[in-house]
């Protein structure tokens, strides 16, 4: 089990505002692997970074020994490295197959495609994340936990290898959020790497045997869930200074 | 192992083909039985038993003309309401191709459908390079990017220091005509629409069309999918060019003659009239919209010998103040195109009169 994705001393400046400083971390084939941090700590910028929305301002990025900085996203998806968006988008005038059958169209997803169909395909996963019944229906009528588990069929019709989940959680009822927990678990057994970040801790930190933790740009912590919960500055960093004594 | 992945591949084609093939005649009892198709097919019945009522040259151009700005806008249509990309400037290459027909029919005495042939190279060749040129520009600045390399063209195309190779003001006349016989333009001219708008509606309708609609919904999303959107844009440029390539050189075959001005923006901003008339991304709808223009336009030309002296005849048998009106009532009260609602309330009218 080698490692999938290296980062090395990854930073993106804004200007004067660096969002994301000297950040390293090793993810290792077939983990499943969190990210935490305040609002506006850089989380989202990482995944920008790793996914090919944003250039790096240094730093590099290796995805299974191959140096994927500063490429271009769908080329990126077509190395194995799917990805969903925080807020939720969607193809708004496609038929939910449609919307799946884009990523399962791509040069990667082809590979699928082309052996089994891309109606076959598209409609197997819309199966495997319950939506089957409403394949004829525009995203435009879903409610917000349907639109999260469409954005998780969208990313793996290219067959990712390493899937990048933005707050899959948020907005989510507590129904939804066990669903949505479910078909992660599930994908995580069919081999997925999955590197999820979220600010529902609760529900993070039960999920993900490890965690990396992340304050104003910063790595300040990596390990075990129960670890990083009581670390000193993970504490401060949610809850400020003296947090240690609450 | 590959070839015999490829051969697999071409196997399983050949017989989805085969069963498209078999399936066709009972798909198309199935589509004409519907009210859409049965529109259609009685329309289409119309455009064709149309010589047969009247050989009067004068109403056959009319709907030659009509004819020819259908591919036009489907063209348009093609481009800005299945790809996103809106562009100002198709006169482009409905231009660019009338001037090589022109040139080829004129000074190559070239048939007319190796004219055609050669302009729409050309056309494509042209969406090619404008396709990468607005690669980069979206919204407003794609729009307005276009309608500026249009008024290139036509200032291009008028000055006196290139009258050598691009024949200035005067561009190039005495252009023949298709065929001397009105009714041999009138039905090839009808075979071409048709063809070309079934040619089009079936691209939307394969994993292409998909890939299409996904850079028009949401760009960012497609790419985010694995989607080279750069190369399927350029490629959707190539076709809405072709196509309008392919009008273009009806059109100059209709007008015996092509200049500058076929570069100008009023060619442009027809289509796009006839578009929302008609109803945005729906191909056909583009076709409808052209014929309401051109018959609306011909029979307000003749609202002003009602009365000579009335200014709001006069100003209504304007085409360009009624429609601009039209369009702004369009965009404010039917955004979907009068299609959509028309045959609806159609429809609905047909079914109550069947008792339904």
């Amino acid at each position: 089990m080698g490692v999938i994705l290296e980062v090395k001393n990854l930073t993106k400046k804004f200007g004067g505002l660096t969002a994301v400083n000297d950040f390293s971390f090793e993810i290792k084939r077939g983990e499943f692997l969190g990210l935490i941090g305040p609002n506006g700590a850089g989380k989202t910028t990482v995944f920008n970074l790793i996914s090919g929305f944003e250039k790096p301002s240094s730093g590099s990025i290796r995805f299974d020994g191959v140096d994927i900085t500063g490429l271009k996203p769908y080329k990126i998806v077509n190395l194995g490295i799917a990805r969903t968006f925080q807020l939720v988008r969607s193809f708004k005038f496609l038929t939910l197959l449609d919307n799946v059958s884009v990523s399962c169209l791509s040069k990667r997803g082809k590979k699928i495609s082309k052996k089994i169909g891309t109606d076959e395909y598209a409609s197997s996963i819309l199966g495997s994340i319950g939506l089957v019944d409403k394949a004829r229906i525009p995203p435009v009528i879903l409610p917000h936990g349907d639109l999260r588990r469409l954005q998780i069929g969208k990313a793996i019709g290219s067959n990712p290898e390493l899937l990048l989940l933005d707050e899959p959680f948020s907005g989510l009822s507590f129904e939804e959020q066990l669903g949505i927990t479910n078909l992660i678990k599930k994908l995580h057994e069919d081999g997925v790497t999955i590197f999820i970040t979220g600010h529902v801790l609760r529900e993070l930190m039960t999920l993900v045997p490890r965690v990396l933790a992340m304050h104003q740009g910063k790595l300040i912590a990596d390990g075990p869930p129960l670890e990083v919960a009581n670390n000193k500055i993970v504490l401060e960093a949610y809850l400020g200074r003296g947090a240690e004594f609450a | 192992m590959s070839v015999i992945n490829k051969m697999e591949g071409m196997s399983r084609n050949l017989k989805k083909a085969h069963k498209k093939l078999i399936g066709f005649p009972s798909y198309f009892k199935d589509w004409s039985t519907t009210f859409k198709g049965g529109v259609t097919l009685f329309c289409l019945l119309i455009l064709f038993i149309f010589p047969i009522m009247t050989q009067n040259p004068y109403y056959l151009d009319i709907f030659v003309l009509a004819m020819i700005y259908s591919i036009f806008a489907a063209s348009w249509d093609f481009l800005a309401g299945f790809t996103g990309q809106v562009s100002f400037g198709h006169a482009i290459f409905f231009g660019i191709s009338g001037y090589y027909v022109s040139a080829t029919l004129v000074f190559n005495n070239f048939s007319w459908w190796a004219a055609l042939i050669v302009g729409v190279i050309i056309a494509v060749f042209v969406g090619f390079i404008i396709g990468i040129i607005c690669l980069r520009m979206k919204g407003p600045y794609l729009a307005l990017g276009t309608m500026t390399i249009g008024l290139m063209f036509m200032n291009l195309y008028r000055i006196g220091p290139f009258k050598k190779y691009l024949w200035g003001d005067e561009g190039i006349t005495a252009v023949p005509a298709l065929s001397t016989n009105a009714i041999v333009v009138y039905y090839t001219t009808l075979i071409f629409m048709i063809i070309s708008i079934i040619i089009m509606l079936r691209i939307t309708k394969t994993n292409m069309g998909t890939i299409f609609k996904s850079i028009r919904d949401d760009e960012t999303g497609s790419g985010a999918s694995g989607i080279n959107t750069t190369k399927y844009k350029v490629i959707a440029f190539m076709i809405s060019s072709l196509f309008a390539g392919l009008a273009g050189g009806f059109f100059v075959m209709y007008n015996r003659s092509v200049g500058p001005l076929i570069f100008q923006p009023y060619y442009s901003f027809i289509i796009l009239i006839m578009t929302a008339l008609g109803g945005i991304a729906t191909i056909s709808g583009s076709a409808l919209g052209a014929f309401t223009f051109v018959l609306l336009t011909e029979a307000l030309r003749d609202l002003k010998e009602l009365d000579p002296t009335n200014v709001f005849l006069d100003a209504f048998s304007h085409p360009a103040f009624v429609f601009s009106i039209l369009l702004i009532l369009i965009i404010r009260f039917a955004s979907e195109g009068i299609l959509k609602s028309a045959l609806e309330k159609l429809k609905d009218l047909w079914d109550v009169l069947l008792g339904r």
